[in-house]
């Protein structure tokens, strides 16, 4: 008979977290201190240089204005067109539910770069929207310039992103007792009203959420600013910029560093919104 | 729970000794050499062309590692003393930094008997660490069935496009050639200098409302295919590479200031095998070059090379290709990037 080794409750736990904890520590937590440790030495010894050159150049602190205000505006609009299609999802589409989460889930099975050419082929000068604009329509005497203009580069974004929100306000929206609703509007309330007051605050955490995942991928996003353009100068092209082309390492490193920090800050004020909301 | 102490034993053992494993560095070893190439046609080609003869001659074998020099060089300075790359196919002003950072061997006739038949310039270009053993030129490719008078030079591209005439697809700044085969290229033929690259940054400034950018080379050609952009500025060999796949509405023409020679290097890294020789000779071989040119339509370097009617009459000359100074490039390029960002944007 062999022996055997008794391990305790906290000893279980422990080995059963160790293998999550010891992976996100190698490909997470390690490679992530290294990159920011970079920025932080020159010549051998700490220096903050790096930071106070970045944060006071007016260039640079547009950028990082430019980063935010974009994963700003595309949070927002995301959330707003999703909330109408969670509740139609959860609430109306009763047997076709299963067909409007196909439709959802489809695009992200296909490679963010198709559905960025996608948008090319659509918008260009001589694309599908202007032909009819200008030649089946005859809306138009010249075609516009869609490509490369901040309108576009959001409405892509706002295209990749939707799903994200309405699947995380969906699932919220499920849990919603309707008996609160229903109390609601036989104590007089009118639709309008039973949803601003009973339906949307129980549903602040899937908005959180949502908003929260919305705006972390938006914030790094890359693949179709680069190639849809729109003028905008954001962080993680800066950052590619210095890995690929510059091979200025340590100013990436800053970059990164910085980019984290506004990541982290934005997702802090958010919970703490979210939390004063009583959620 | 209980767990079997030899199985607790066991298991433990075994993770360590996989943690430990993923930490050796991959190196070729023994008969077996570590090459780079890009993907696609590219990567075919040098199997094709160079690996096949290679292990043939050889008996050694070689794998391709795929992905661009950036990345292969940051992976050499990782770890020089055992670099995880025998063979570094390199842009010119990256193969520049390589040379000044030590990290290449010299390439000499006597390791490299095909040196003899490239153009010295090619050698000394990379600083004596490397040579160019193929070459694009940068120049105006248009939609034939919308631009019936091309402009024929860098200086008619920009009147042009500034007056609106035509809608340009231009490289970003994204792209890693740009500053030399396009802000070098027409700078230089409006009459700035490396250190005064002001007329290119006025001619920029003139041409913004009728310009698009491309982020890879398959960018352009659907700014030209969807209609976005009437022509713009585009590689010789990347243009006859769609005309043989049927793409019959697009021409090229090197500019009469001469385009940009966008050449591709060669390198060994220090502490890399001495197979790598072997096979680098391969690389310079005029017969191997040939057949590379062949499958990619792009210049080879050998003076020894006859191309074939139709190559001959696609591959633009050395002598009306201008090589830029890609030294004297490497010093100010992050001066220009930086430039570039703050006055055109990404």
């Amino acid at each position: 008979m062999m022996p055997t080794v008794t391990l305790s409750n906290g000893a279980r736990r422990a080995l059963l977290l160790a293998p999550a904890l010891i992976f996100l520590a190698v490909f997470f937590v390690m490679p992530l201190l290294d990159n920011s440790a970079r920025s932080f030495i020159r010549e051998g010894g700490f220096t903050l240089s790096r930071y106070t050159d970045f944060l006071t150049d007016r260039f640079y602190l547009g950028v990082i204005a430019e980063t935010v205000i974009l994963s700003a505006a595309v949070t927002a609009i995301s959330v707003l067109i999703a909330y109408p299609v969670a509740y139609v999802l959860v609430r109306k589409a009763g047997g076709f539910s299963g067909l409007m989460i196909f439709f959802l889930i489809a695009p992200l099975l296909t490679s963010i770069i198709m559905r960025t050419f996608g948008w090319q082929v659509l918008f260009a000068r001589r694309g599908l929207v202007n032909q009819w604009l200008v030649n089946d329509l005859g809306l138009l005497d010249a075609p516009l310039r869609w490509l490369n203009t901040p309108g576009l580069a959001i409405a892509a974004l706002v295209h990749v992103l939707v799903p994200f929100a309405v699947l995380s306000i969906a699932s919220v929206l499920q849990g919603v007792d309707r008996r609160l609703e229903e109390g609601a509007l036989m104590l007089g309330a009118s639709r309008i009203r039973t949803f601003f007051e009973v339906t949307l605050p129980l549903t602040v955490d899937g908005i959180g959420t949502g908003a929260i995942l919305v705006f972390m991928i938006a914030n790094g996003s890359f693949v179709t600013l680069v190639l849809l353009g729109g003028g905008f100068q954001t962080l993680p092209l800066l950052i590619y910029q210095q890995f690929n082309t510059t091979r200025d390492f340590a100013l990436a490193s800053t970059m990164s560093t910085i980019l984290l920090m506004i990541a982290l800050a934005c997702l802090w004020l958010q919970l703490r919104l979210l939390r004063r909301q009583g959620v | 729970m209980t767990m079997n102490r030899r199985r607790f034993l066991g298991t433990a053992g075994a993770t360590t000794t996989l943690l430990g494993l993923s930490g050796l560095p991959l190196r070729a070893q023994g008969g077996t050499l570590n090459v780079t190439a890009y993907g696609g046609v590219w990567e075919q080609a040098i199997r094709d062309c160079f690996v096949a003869p290679f292990e043939a001659k050889t008996g050694a074998t070689a794998t391709v590692s795929l992905g661009g020099p950036a990345q292969w060089l940051s992976q050499v300075e990782a770890n020089p003393e055992q670099p995880p790359l025998d063979v570094l196919i390199m842009s010119p002003d990256l193969a520049v930094l390589a040379a000044e950072g030590d990290l290449m061997d010299d390439f000499t006739v006597e390791k490299l008997p095909n040196l003899q038949y490239i153009p010295q310039e090619f050698t000394d270009a990379c600083l004596g660490k490397g040579t160019y053993f193929d070459y694009g030129v940068g120049g105006i490719t248009y939609n034939k069935q919308i631009v019936s008078e091309p402009p024929r030079s860098f200086a008619d591209f920009v009147e042009r496009v500034s007056s609106g005439e035509f809608i340009a697809s231009v490289p970003s700044i994204s792209y890693g050639p740009t500053t030399v085969f396009f802000l070098w290229a027409i700078n230089n033929a409006l009459g700035g200098d490396v250190d005064n690259v002001d007329p290119f940054f006025e001619a920029m400034a003139k041409m913004k409302d009728n310009l698009v950018f491309w982020a890879g080379p398959n960018d352009f050609f659907n700014h030209l295919a969807s209609g976005e952009a009437d022509l713009g500025i585009y590689f010789d060999g990347r243009t006859w590479n769609h005309v043989d796949e049927g793409v019959d509405w697009i021409d090229f023409i090197n500019p009469e200031e001469g385009g940009a020679m966008t050449a591709v290097a060669i390198q060994k890294p220090k502490n890399a095998s001495d197979l790598a020789w072997d096979y680098l000779n391969e690389v310079l071989d005029a017969g191997n070059q040939a057949k590379f040119a062949e499958i990619l339509n792009y210049g080879v370097t050998n003076t020894q090379v006859e191309y074939s009617e139709k190559l001959a009459s696609r591959v633009t000359p050395l002598s009306e290709a201008n090589l830029p100074p890609y030294a004297d490039i490497a010093r100010v390029r992050n001066d220009w990037i930086d430039r570039w960002n703050r006055e055109i944007g990404m």
